[in-house]
């Protein structure tokens, strides 16, 4: 639609955009997420490095505090050695002994024993209580007098005096793999220089590590957690706003239909509300359209006098017609009868748009004042149009004045009661017919019965027997109009009762069999194993079906065949009636459903039908829920097929 | 929107399968007026496979209805459903028109 607009995008179009905008959001969201989640890991690893960096950093400190205690008092202790040697040697021990050589160094106990003892304790202690990995005193001629580790020493007193004799490394801590080395000078007046070397690890407890990053990762997964939460109800607000979003850039693009903007209502109250501030709006626009409409009609009756409205306000066509044939005045109805802008008509000569003969002739008699009465002429029109061919009665009377004469001609089409007319005179004279074939035979057959019947009882039997089956006949045909007068009354009625289809198809079979049999047709019923029982109106659901049998065996030339095919599928049930006949003309075909409507057929006219048969069916059937419907070729046969629900109550 | 069409006697009865609304009310009233035209006034619409109709759809029968009622003629429509009659009702347009239970009744109201 719409196609005077192109670059209007379609509704169509639109309405798949309002679907895609949803999922749009929806991603985004979930980028959004995925953006959040990877920000909180990077900013954890980040915290975790800066911290570790922290400690590191503050270790070394730590074991560089320690170095500068440890050898102060490594220093202080070392002088105390050499003072204490010396004062030794100035006052010999007590126990005189022969080998006094002040550096004898097996001699037990050793001169400042008790001082570097007392050095390598604190070395000790000091390297066990702060987890060094090396905490040693070495001499500057590589003699280790001191370690935390005691297989280390090599010396077991202090050398009278040595010397350098490799480099003290005075290089800044330096942290490399995980732990960082150190060395600080110790100075011994008299005798050299020391180093105090230290190497400590720098890298925090690995349970500490382990514990940091456990407490990240269990806040990443509780956020993650509340994140798929909170985003789980936050969807459907999220779609709800996203749906909105494209509604609103929609009516920005000029949509209007309210059947476009609503969005669905499963998306929460966001899209409740959208939808009702939508059809407020529509509702505004309809009050509009209303509140124009009524300007509109009314302001036809202001303009112009009130006579003038009531004639376009007749469904009759009015001409006024003066002494010159001009058109003196036409209503709306006239115009259109003459198929002519009103405008044009007034002020026209009356022959330019008024070309039939007698009722040109008739207007200029009465206009001219020369006939006094009242004309009717049914004139047929024909037309390419289709619904455009009909009937159109003009009346042409007198308008009588003082100084003028007028004609008047009233425009009516009476083209539906012309059709009503000829079906009711067809059906008349079809139902006419109907009704004596049967009474002609019941009145010879009662004659022959009363004539010979008291003789010869067989003719007796067989005369009753043909009185019933036509008495039958009558009572379907006085009941089937009567159903039909009942439709149309709008009190025909069903009284919905369980149906078993078997006894129905056995009837069927029964009533019609004989008649096919004198036919010379062969009558076959193709059913299902098992038949359902149904819900509905039993007799005129035997009515519907009597008419397509009927029909199919009155429409089959001698030595055709007649097929009801009976196939259900759960939810339906389908009778198929299939005849090899003379068929149905493609033009007839949407017709014969019509009341009184029968086809054009020759062959049709010959056989006798009330043309309400078929209507009957599809009536009764449609109260019930189903429909009936037919396929047709002409020559070939026809196939009526009756759908009935199975399950639906019987409306 | 698809538009079937069916005479029955000497009236056409046109019924448009479909929502009435935006670009497919344009395509039924310029059918409408057609009829109307070619029909002289002698067609009934039949509502029964419309679902909705919106302002533009109301519009449109607005506006054929003002046509027809130029030459005192009535929009004949039927079988309208509840949705659409509702909407007729709360316009105040549905006195505009004629409605009609089902289309045999709409055809019979020509007589």
């Amino acid at each position: 639609m719409g196609t005077d607009q192109p670059p209007q995008p379609t509704p169509r179009r639109r309405s798949r955009l309002l679907v895609h905008g949803e999922s749009v959001i929806a991603s985004v969201g979930i980028a959004l997420a995925a953006i959040l989640l990877s920000v909180m890991a990077a900013l954890a690893w980040w915290t975790m490095r800066s911290e570790r960096q922290t400690l590191e950093q503050a270790r070394i400190d730590q074991v560089q505090a320690v170095g500068h205690l440890l050898s102060q008092s490594a220093e202080a202790m070392l002088r105390n050695v050499g003072a204490v040697e010396k004062a030794e040697a100035e006052s010999p021990p007590a126990t005189p002994s022969n080998n006094t050589t002040p550096n004898a160094e097996q001699a037990p106990p050793a001169p400042g024993a008790a001082e570097l003892s007392a050095i390598r304790r604190l070395v000790a202690d000091a390297g066990e209580k702060y987890d060094l990995t090396q905490c040693r005193i070495v001499l500057s001629d590589g003699t280790v007098i001191a370690s935390a580790d005691p297989t280390q020493i090599t010396a077991a007193a202090l050398p009278d005096s040595w010397t350098r004799s490799r480099p003290f490394d005075d290089a800044l801590p330096e942290a490399s793999d995980g732990s960082c080395s150190m060395s600080f000078e110790i100075k011994v007046p008299g005798r050299g220089d020391a180093d105090l070397e230290i190497t400590a690890p720098t890298r925090p407890g690995r349970v500490r590590g382990w514990e940091a990053q456990a407490g990240v990762g269990a806040i990443g997964a509780v956020a993650m957690v509340c994140l798929l939460f909170v985003y789980r109800h936050m969807r459907h607000r999220v779609r709800a706003l996203g749906a909105i979003r494209e509604a609103l850039l929609a009516i920005e693009g000029g949509e209007t239909a309210a059947s476009i903007l609503q969005v669905s209502t499963d998306l929460g109250i966001e899209a409740k509300a959208w939808n009702e501030v939508i059809a407020a709006r529509e509702k505004l626009r309809r009050q509009d359209v209303a509140e124009r409409a009524r300007e509109a009609m009314g302001q036809r009756g202001e303009v112009r006098g009130d006579l003038a409205a009531a004639c376009d306000a007749m469904s009759q066509g009015l001409l006024l017609v003066d002494e010159k044939n001009v058109v003196s005045y036409a209503n709306g109805a006239a115009a259109v009868f003459l198929r002519a802008r009103k405008e044009d008509v007034v002020g026209a000569p009356v022959d330019r748009f008024l070309q039939v003969d007698n009722v040109l002739r008739a207007v200029k008699d009465v206009a001219a004042g020369s006939v006094r009465r009242r004309t009717v002429v049914d004139v047929e029109r024909k037309d390419d149009v289709p619904g455009g061919a009909g009937v159109l009665r003009f009346s042409v009377r007198p308008v009588r004045r003082d100084d003028s004469a007028s004609a008047m001609v009233t425009i009516e089409d009476i083209t539906q009661q012309k059709v009503a007319e000829e079906a009711r005179h067809a059906f008349v004279a079809h139902t006419t017919h109907e009704l004596r074939t049967p009474l002609t035979n019941i009145r010879l057959y009662v004659e022959t019965a009363i004539d010979e019947g008291e003789q010869n009882p067989a003719t007796r039997a067989k005369c009753l027997n043909v009185i019933n089956g036509e008495t039958r006949r009558l009572e379907r045909i006085v009941g089937e109009m009567l159903s039909m007068a009942e439709i149309e009354a709008g009190s025909f009625k069903i009284k919905p009762d369980d149906v078993r289809l078997e006894t129905v198809f056995d009837e069927i079979k029964a009533d019609y069999q004989q008649l096919a049999t004198e036919k010379k047709l062969s009558l076959d019923l193709k059913l299902p194993p098992k038949l359902p029982v149904i819900r509905g109106d039993r007799d005129k659901i035997m009515l519907a079906l009597h008419n397509l049998v009927g029909n199919a065996l009155k429409y089959t030339p001698e030595g055709g065949r007649v097929t009801i095919a009976v196939e259900t599928d759960g939810r339906q049930l389908y009778v198929n009636v299939t005849d090899t006949g003379i068929g149905i003309g493609s033009e007839d075909m949407e017709r014969i459903f019509e009341r009184f409507y029968r086809a054009k057929d020759p062959r049709v006219a010959k056989i006798t039908g009330s043309g309400l048969g078929l209507t009957l069916a599809r009536e009764v059937i449609r109260m019930h829920g189903g429909d009936v419907t037919v396929e047709s070729q002409l020559n070939q046969g026809s196939t009526f097929t009756m759908t009935l629900p199975l399950k639906a109550e019987a409306a | 929107m698809k538009i079937h069409e069916q005479i029955q006697g000497a009236v056409t009865v046109l019924r448009p399968e479909g929502p009435l609304v935006e670009g497919d009310a344009a395509l039924l009233k310029q059918r409408l007026m057609q009829s109307h035209s070619a029909s002289l006034g002698r067609f009934v619409v039949d509502m029964s496979a419309i679902p909705y109709v919106d302002s533009k759809g109301l519009e449109a029968l607005v506006e054929v209805t003002e046509e027809m009622g130029r030459s005192g003629q009535v929009l004949r429509m039927c079988g309208a459903n509840k949705t659409v009659r509702e909407v007729l009702e709360l316009t105040d347009l549905a006195s505009h028109f004629d409605h009609f239970e089902d289309a045999n009744t709409a055809v019979r109201s020509f007589l």
